[in-house]
């Protein structure tokens, strides 16, 4: 098969991945208002309240937020060290990082997590659950 | 190597960073899918406007170097890790994808081939380019890189190709067009005029980024 047939399918196949994707993405998109924690659900209040106020300075300025070491700590998580935590977004975007990274971050009233020495693109909007692996 | 190559390389390759760094930043502050306007317009306009003029295999990758490099300096102000990665793979991706195609872009003469090849170019160069940042951000970045995040994650970026695919099927076929144009400019002209546009565009994102700090 030459060129000119192998390009023609090539775009038709990447053009329906791309939209059995974008309505699998629709369809499997989370709405909520809560975070999940070890099974519990909590609002952003109630983890204000938990981790208390804190500023970071990131490459992009001043964020203040709730702190994410703290919150972990008061949920009653015993070793903090030993596990790894996956912070996920509402559009299915996942980040797992280790605890010395997790404990410098904030989570902001917008439900944004950022962490003062990443790159801006492993911060993760419209939280809705912190897996402890 | 070709002088008048590499002042090519140059030229594209910063006018590739400047509209990255100045025209993304616009776009992103207007909650436009910037990411997915830069490759399937800026960036496929400007590798095959390349292609097209040089004929040169390889040109592409360099620029992507140029480009890369503008993005990560976007000098003082934060680093801009993600978009330079993957400027630099989409300049590779793009010289893959482009290997086999005939330098004087006769494979493409109907309008299907035209906007086939939009089509596939821009909504690979995309996702490839993301998938790479997925895998080279958490790994350069220090946090570490987990496979299962991005398989759980792939539907999301197979999805985010397709408005740069669209964009792609339209952007080919006009910048083919260009062909008809009979332009040249003499060498006389040709390297103050590729210094000055270099200058300007490296000039703007350091006066934009020294503004923005």
């Amino acid at each position: 098969m030459g060129k000119q047939k192998i390009i023609p399918v090539l775009a038709m196949t990447l053009l329906i991945i791309g939209i059995i994707s974008a309505l699998y993405v629709s369809a499997t998109q989370i709405n909520k208002d809560t975070i999940t924690i070890i099974g519990q659900e909590y609002t952003v209040n109630d983890l204000y309240i938990l981790g208390g106020e804190k500023t970071i300075e990131t490459a992009y300025g001043e964020i203040t937020g709730a702190s994410l070491e703290n919150i972990i700590k008061s949920i009653g998580v015993s070793c903090t060290l030993c596990n790894k935590y996956t912070i996920k977004g509402a559009d299915g975007y996942p980040k797992t990082i280790e605890w010395d990274i997790l404990k410098t971050g904030v989570l902001t009233k917008e439900n944004r997590v950022c962490f003062p020495d990443t790159p801006k693109a492993l911060w993760v909007r419209d939280v809705v659950e912190i897996e402890v692996n | 190597m070709d002088k008048r190559l590499i002042a090519g390389v140059l030229v594209f390759g910063s006018l590739w960073g400047f509209s990255e760094v100045i025209i993304g930043t616009g776009l992103q502050n207007a909650n436009l899918p910037y990411g997915a306007i830069m490759t399937g317009f800026f960036a496929l306009s400007f590798l095959v406007l390349s292609r097209m003029i040089f004929r040169q295999p390889g040109m592409q990758l360099g620029m992507g170097l140029v480009a890369g490099g503008l993005r990560v300096f976007n000098p003082l102000v934060g680093c801009h890790l993600c978009s330079a990665i993957a400027i630099m793979a989409e300049a590779a991706i793009f010289e893959v994808i482009w290997y086999k195609m005939s330098p004087d872009f006769s494979d493409l003469k109907t309008i299907t081939m035209q906007t086939s090849m939009g089509v596939a170019a821009a909504y690979l160069v995309y996702v490839g380019g993301y998938i790479t940042t997925q895998i080279l951000t958490p790994i350069v970045g220090g946090v570490g890189f987990y496979l299962e995040n991005l398989i759980i994650f792939m539907p999301r970026i197979l999805a985010s190709g397709l408005l740069p695919a669209i964009l792609g099927a339209a952007v080919l076929p006009t910048i083919l067009q260009v062909r008809k144009l009979d332009f040249t400019i003499k060498d006389r002209f040709y390297y103050p005029t590729a210094l000055g546009l270099t200058i300007l565009c490296w000039a703007s994102v350091i006066g934009f980024s020294v503004i923005g700090s």
